[in-house]
């Protein structure tokens, strides 16, 4: 499984990267960042971060 | 009353929000050989509210169907589960285990889900005409669709309130060009109950700055309508008059059950609306015991509480039906977002129970230049802001969260 995020629907909020913070940040300029890939240890938190995004933008894709 | 024997028990729920369908599936998840209904007044399936404010569509004809695409949540697929849309649950027997639907039928259940959220607080009764004007709330899709519209048509808005769903909806009018005149009587700015005053001034400028007109005080009191339906004053001109005031919880029909229906539908740790052992509520409409402040109470009106309250209602739901135990208590750690005119405002903890405030980095006169502020109770902190056009202290802000957490 990878991560995906639509960027069209993303509004870099931020929420993931306090869910999530080795696969999502935010960048100097409030820009999100991510890392596709996850280990299986982390996935509740990455769970957390789809469902903490406002905006569903986040996908869990295999 | 237990389930007749080999029939299988019928399990109601009531809200087709984000609640109710977390719900539906965690009872999905755990096996439960049940028959699930899931009633909703509104005429469409779950979808993503807070979607409904974040972003400004192209002019389109197809706006109203653009608007449900993206705001779309995947239902859960699955025989065992019926969607009653568009029927209202008008009173509830706990007692005899019955619901009183808006169609003249009645459901028997043998487990409950309260998740019927919350409305727009109003001044007027629903979407009425004072003397003035034409009063709109927004809270649904349909509601999100007309406004859209209007702004669509670049008219003037005025918005009485400055919470977050005003301020959401200021910065969607600027977007698309509109005029904007806010409206805020009790307070000196945004968000003063839960941010204090000063942060809340210097956003009531931030708006200000952006072309916003804000005002408090007696000159936003004067602009209020006149609330007597039958004050025969000029007549309204229909312009958008949007109240965004606060909310009511949805708990009407559950009247007449001597349930502690003060501030929303009060639960245990778990959920359960005692003394009923098949009853739960979740959501918006779910007033628990806050994990984070031992002895208090809290309500939230967030996505991700609803998500994380729905959840347990049905795991917990489930468990009392024999399947699994309930493990896990309420984790949730309020943490919300939003952005307005550019600028993004995280909060997260209890800012409100506060009792002082700390400037952690930044200035308030320099909102775009970051600024991050640490809520305290006693000393220790509780709650945290950030506020900043880029993310210049989000790694900062995080770290604050994380020992918030820890605490
Ligand atoms: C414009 C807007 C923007 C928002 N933005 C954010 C944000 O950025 N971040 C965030 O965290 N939160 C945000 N929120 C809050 C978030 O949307 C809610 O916390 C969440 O949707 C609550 O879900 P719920 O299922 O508890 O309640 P609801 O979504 O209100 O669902 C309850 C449903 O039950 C129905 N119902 C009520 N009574 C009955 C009855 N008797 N019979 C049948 N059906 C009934 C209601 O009509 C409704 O459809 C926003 C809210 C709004 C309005
Ligand atoms: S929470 Fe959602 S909107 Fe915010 S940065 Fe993450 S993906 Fe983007």
């Amino acid at each position: 499984m990878k991560i995906f995020v639509d960027r069209v629907k993303c509004q870099n909020h931020g929420q993931c990267a306090i869910s999530a913070p080795t696969n999502f940040e935010l960048d100097a300029n409030g820009e999100l960042q991510y890392q596709e890939a996850f280990s299986e240890e982390n996935i509740s938190d990455i769970e957390d971060a789809v469902d903490s995004c406002p905006l569903q933008a986040i996908l869990l894709k295999s | 009353m237990p389930p007749l024997a080999g029939s299988r028990p019928r399990i109601g729920i009531v809200g087709s929000g984000i609640a109710g369908l977390r719900a539906a599936k965690a009872i999905l998840k755990c096996k439960v050989d049940a028959r699930i209904v899931l009633f909703g007044d509104e005429a469409h399936r779950t979808y993503n509210r807070p979607g409904l404010t974040k972003k400004r569509y192209p002019l389109s004809d197809a706006l109203d169907m653009m608007i449900a695409e993206d705001v779309k949540v995947n239902g859960a697929e699955n025989d065992a589960l019926t969607w009653r849309l568009g029927t209202r649950v008008e009173t509830a027997d706990l007692r005899d285990r019955i619901l009183h639907l808006s169609t003249g039928e009645t459901f028997e259940y043998d487990g409950l889900v309260i998740a019927s959220g919350v409305r727009p607080r109003t001044s007027v009764w629903g979407n009425g005409e004072c003397g003035l004007h034409a009063h709109r709330t927004l809270r649904g899709l349909d509601d999100a669709r007309y406004i859209h519209h209007r702004l669509q048509a670049g008219e003037k808005i005025t918005i009485v309130g400055a919470g977050f769903v005003a301020c959401e909806l200021a910065s969607l009018a600027k977007e698309y060009g509109c005029e904007v005149l806010m409206l805020e009587a009790l307070r000196s700015g945004p968000f003063e109950n839960i941010l204090g005053e000063r942060v809340s001034v210097a956003l009531g400028r931030w708006l200000a700055q952006h072309d916003i007109t804000f005002l408090t005080g007696d000159s936003a009191r004067e602009l209020l309508c006149d609330l007597q339906p039958s004050h025969p004053g000029p007549p309204s001109d229909g312009a958008l008059f949007i109240e965004a005031i606060g909310s009511v919880p949805n708990v009407e029909w559950l009247h007449g059950n001597g349930l502690d229906l003060s501030d929303g539908v009060r639960v245990d740790e778990y959920m359960r609306v005692a003394p009923w052992a098949n009853v739960f509520a979740a959501g918006d409409v779910a007033c628990y015991p806050d994990p984070w402040t031992p002895g208090n109470l809290t309500r939230m009106e967030f996505w991700k509480n609803a998500i994380d309250t729905g959840d347990l209602a049905g795991r917990s739901l489930a468990s009392s039906m024999g399947h699994g135990p309930v493990t896990s208590r309420i984790g949730y750690f309020p943490s919300m977002s939003t952005e307005v005119l550019g600028l993004r405002i995280q909060i997260a903890g209890n800012p409100r129970m506060s009792d002082a405030m700390e400037i952690v980095c930044g200035d308030l006169d320099q909102l775009d230049q970051g600024v991050l502020v640490a809520y305290l109770r006693e000393g220790a902190m509780i709650g945290a802001a950030y506020m900043d056009k880029g993310a210049r202290f989000n790694s900062a802000y995080i770290k604050l969260l994380k020992s918030l957490r820890e605490r």
